[in-house]
């Protein structure tokens, strides 16, 4: 079936359209408008914005530690009062399906689980496979995994290790590599408890900053199309930036994503000795063009910290609210989750507002800083149409300037920033940017051939409203959401890559696995099997 | 002036959530606009007026004339200087999270009586289920202030993680009294079963019936308690034979030792 969205202000970076004009798509891809011009279905989309469907990049909705968040607050998701109209289990917050469906409402149409436990990926397929209308992929973790340690250590040649990062990319149906706090996680289970990029791992003799540079050169030498996604040492930590400062000459002009930077956007300024450092870290990035990232924006609210590194969510515990929490040490990373309530009266939270803020306007290129929360770390996902307001309008950021401890605005350099998003810009960060930073060369545009994963938004002032809830999304062409509804569930896919690697390194993993777990590594494989649904997976392409 | 009336005319066809009925809550509204209130759990609505016959009055004192096990949430988040009466049974979370305030009920209450309770004054004529004054699942504390008077038994696991007040239950305790108790004050004078006091950090148990005790919790040997006394003439209002128990000579077990173990069980010699 031909269909159009006509008249509508389409804005896709992809192809440098930012004008008036008409969208066709035929049988889930987007069509060249047809010599004829006539369409079986022709939508006034005249007064809307016309866009891609967005890309978030980094939000963990799924995965042993989202599970063990879900179990430790049953209070956010009671499932004991009235259930809403349409909705299976609607109440029960934050489930898989919750998930998907206000995701779609929000006009995105594929999300990335930035951090899968390589033993957890079945679990975590699992849930993914659950979320439905959206596309998702996932990231894989190494760097604290003892098989990786060892062959460092042993200075085994790089094919080795490159054999090892792709076969377990590929074995668990990730889309790339993930390293949280490189060696800090393997460190804290011989009691250490703070970890720096040049300090060593205890046994290992590696530092932070081998882990991660071996980790990054074997991510492009596999082919995998995502560059290194870091989670950097001293998360949250005053001072802090002149670790991701440091991280950033030790990238080597390769290409590196650095996630969440706002929580290493911090300096020593002040009698809190707490304060922005937002702007030398975004003078940096904008310096280095081979480094990506994600601010993992701060929105005051409840929510819960969840994180693979386990040596900073330890040291968070004493702060969590309400004050109970998780440790989970073992496992390469293991990790923790801890309740918290970002507040707006704290010093130290509007800080951390402000520095987010500060990075999105700073940085220069709209394709290299991406738009996340890190949900739910720095607040949920749901929280996106409040921040695209705030990056959009000045005036909006100043009133609620107004409202933080006015000690915290001496620290930031947030209130002499006038600069304001446009569609665009929006477009570029959320869609084009994204798909690129993936490697998706269909989605996050709009050119014929892309599959027809597009949003509409009717323009309005009140620019969260118009965010939050949609006109209309087609997912695959498909009309998912109509008026800020869903009016049509269906089963998103998994994307993930298959890079090439020799074979031996599977005879090496299963002796390994027989000596020290005693255990077949099969049982670890995500087979085609396990999930319910026989397409649930789509292969993205690897770089040649 | 007369109270607040509503009269249940039939048995609910559905549990109903009363949470929106409480004193303050109706203040300002007209009958009208009461009656229109959903308080349905399912699909299928159900309004104040399908239920009840309301007689308007004044609304310090709120009753209603009949209950049902499908009560829910009656008198939740009540603020002092409020009374409320239930001519019957009520349903789950009676006094949910009340702030202070009075309630009685002539007859049972349901699972979670007084749970989250801040300061209101609770009285049960009837029988309580399980879990009286507990948190829901996921919350770290159970009642945090306030008295509660159960007339008849208590179910399972009664005063789990109570964090302050009192709480007397003249009948018989079910399985596991006063379980993970933070601090505050459990009376029982029935029977008890189970682990009385397991995990108890802080809390204090007075039992009229010597219970089984674990073996984490160690004689302390018979105790002259001036508090004892001072407490005894405070509850006498509520209960004239917890009153009584308090008066006499009591042995003290402290425990439970296999936590923090500064709580204790009072049992008569």
């Amino acid at each position: 079936m031909l269909t159009v969205l006509r008249g509508g202000h389409v804005v896709d970076p992809a192809t440098g359209k930012d004008s008036v004009g008409d969208v066709w798509f035929e049988d889930g891809k987007i069509v060249a408008p047809p010599a004829g011009g006539k369409a079986d279905e022709d939508i006034d989309c005249s007064g809307h914005v016309v866009m891609a469907g967005a890309i978030d990049i980094h939000s963990h909705i799924a995965g042993g530690n989202v599970n063990t968040a879900r179990l430790l607050l049953p209070e956010l998701h009671r499932g004991i009062r009235a259930r809403l109209a349409n909705t299976p289990l609607s109440t029960a917050k934050w489930s898989t399906y919750e998930t998907g469906r206000l995701y779609a409402q929000m006009g995105f149409t594929t999300v990335i689980e930035p951090a899968m436990a390589p033993h957890h990926s079945l679990q975590t397929h699992l849930e993914l496979n659950d979320v439905p209308i959206i596309d998702k992929g996932a990231l894989t973790v190494l760097g604290n995994d003892d098989f990786l340690l060892r062959q460092i250590r042993a200075r085994e040649p790089e094919s080795a290790i490159n054999d090892y990062v792709a076969q377990t990319v590929g074995s668990v149906r990730s889309l790339g590599l993930k390293c949280i706090n490189p060696g800090g996680c393997e460190s804290f289970k011989e009691n250490m408890r703070a970890f720096g990029l040049d300090d060593e791992v205890p046994f290992y003799g590696l530092t932070s900053r081998q882990i991660f540079q071996t980790l990054q050169k074997a991510t492009q030498a596999v082919g995998i199309p995502h560059p290194l996604h870091l989670h950097m040492n001293n998360l949250g930590i005053a001072g802090n930036v002149q670790t991701a400062l440091d991280t950033i000459d030790a990238a080597q002009g390769l290409p590196m994503h650095l996630a969440h930077v706002q929580f290493y956007a911090y300096g020593k300024e002040g009698s809190n000795a707490f304060s922005s450092a937002a702007a030398v870290f975004a003078e940096k990035i904008n310096a280095n063009p081979n480094i990506t990232v994600d601010v993992g924006q701060v929105m005051f609210s409840q929510t819960v910290t969840i994180s693979s590194d386990v040596l900073k969510q330890f040291n968070s515990m004493p702060g969590g609210s309400p004050r109970k929490g998780a440790i989970f040490d073992g496992d390469a990373n293991g990790g923790g989750v801890v309740p918290y309530a970002y507040k707006i009266s704290n010093y130290y939270n509007a800080i951390q507002w402000a520095a987010g803020l500060e990075l999105f306007l700073l940085i220069k290129n709209p394709e290299q800083v991406f738009f996340t929360t890190d949900h739910p770390n720095g607040g949920p996902f749901t929280a996106y149409p409040e921040l695209f307001a705030l990056l959009m309008s000045a005036e909006l950021r100043a009133e609620m300037m107004s409202r933080l401890p006015a000690e915290a605005l001496e620290h930031t350099t947030l209130p002499s920033l006038k600069r304001e998003y446009n569609y665009y810009e929006i477009a570029q960060m959320s869609r084009s940017g994204a798909a690129k930073l993936f490697g998706f060369t269909d989605r996050g545009s709009l050119a014929p051939g892309a599959i027809a994963d597009i949003a509409v938004y009717k323009k309005s002032r009140d620019v969260a409203g118009m965010f939050r809830k949609a006109a209309y999304v087609y997912k695959d062409g498909d009309l998912v959401v109509k008026n800020g509804e869903v009016s049509h569930y269906k089963r998103g896919k998994t994307l993930h890559i298959a890079p090439r690697f020799d074979n031996n390194i599977n005879k090496r993993l299963d002796a390994y696995y027989a000596e020290l777990y005693g255990l077949p590594r099969g049982i670890f494989d995500v087979p085609d099997a396990a999930l319910p649904h026989k397409d649930a997976f789509a292969e993205v392409a690897c770089k040649e | 002036m007369t109270a607040f009336t509503f009269t249940l005319r039939q048995e609910p066809p559905q549990r109903v959530d009363l949470s929106a009925l409480t004193p303050d809550r109706l203040a300002g509204k007209s009958l009208a606009d009461i009656e229109k209130i959903e308080i349905g759990t399912t699909r299928a609505s159900i309004k104040v007026g399908d239920l009840f016959k309301i007689a308007q009055g004044d609304l310090k004192t709120l009753r209603y004339e009949g209950g049902s096990s499908r009560f829910d949430l009656v008198g939740a988040k009540l603020l002092p200087g409020f009374s409320l009466h239930v001519d019957g049974d009520v349903g789950l979370q009676l006094g949910r999270l009340a702030k202070g305030g009075k309630i009685t009920v002539a007859g049972s209450a349901g699972a979670y009586a007084a749970s989250g309770n801040e300061g209101a004054h609770i009285e049960i004529k009837g029988d309580a289920c399980e879990l009286l004054a507990a948190p829901l699942a996921g919350e770290l504390a159970g009642m945090s202030g306030g008295r509660v008077v159960v007339r008849g038994k208590a179910g399972a696991r009664a005063g789990d993680r109570l964090r302050r007040g009192i709480l007397i239950i003249e009948g018989d305790a079910g399985e596991d009294l006063g379980s993970r108790l933070i601090a505050g004050t459990i009376i029982a004078l029935g029977k008890t079963a189970g682990r009385v006091g397991y995990l108890n950090k802080r809390g204090s148990l007075v039992l009229a019936k010597h219970p089984k005790l674990s073996a984490t919790y160690l004689d302390c040997g018979p105790q002259e308690l001036t508090f004892a006394r001072l407490l005894a003439r405070s509850l006498k209002a509520d209960s004239a034979a917890a009153a009584s128990l308090l008066s006499v000579k009591l042995r003290r077990f402290g425990g439970d030792t296999a936590v923090y173990g500064k709580g204790e069980i009072l049992t008569p010699l």
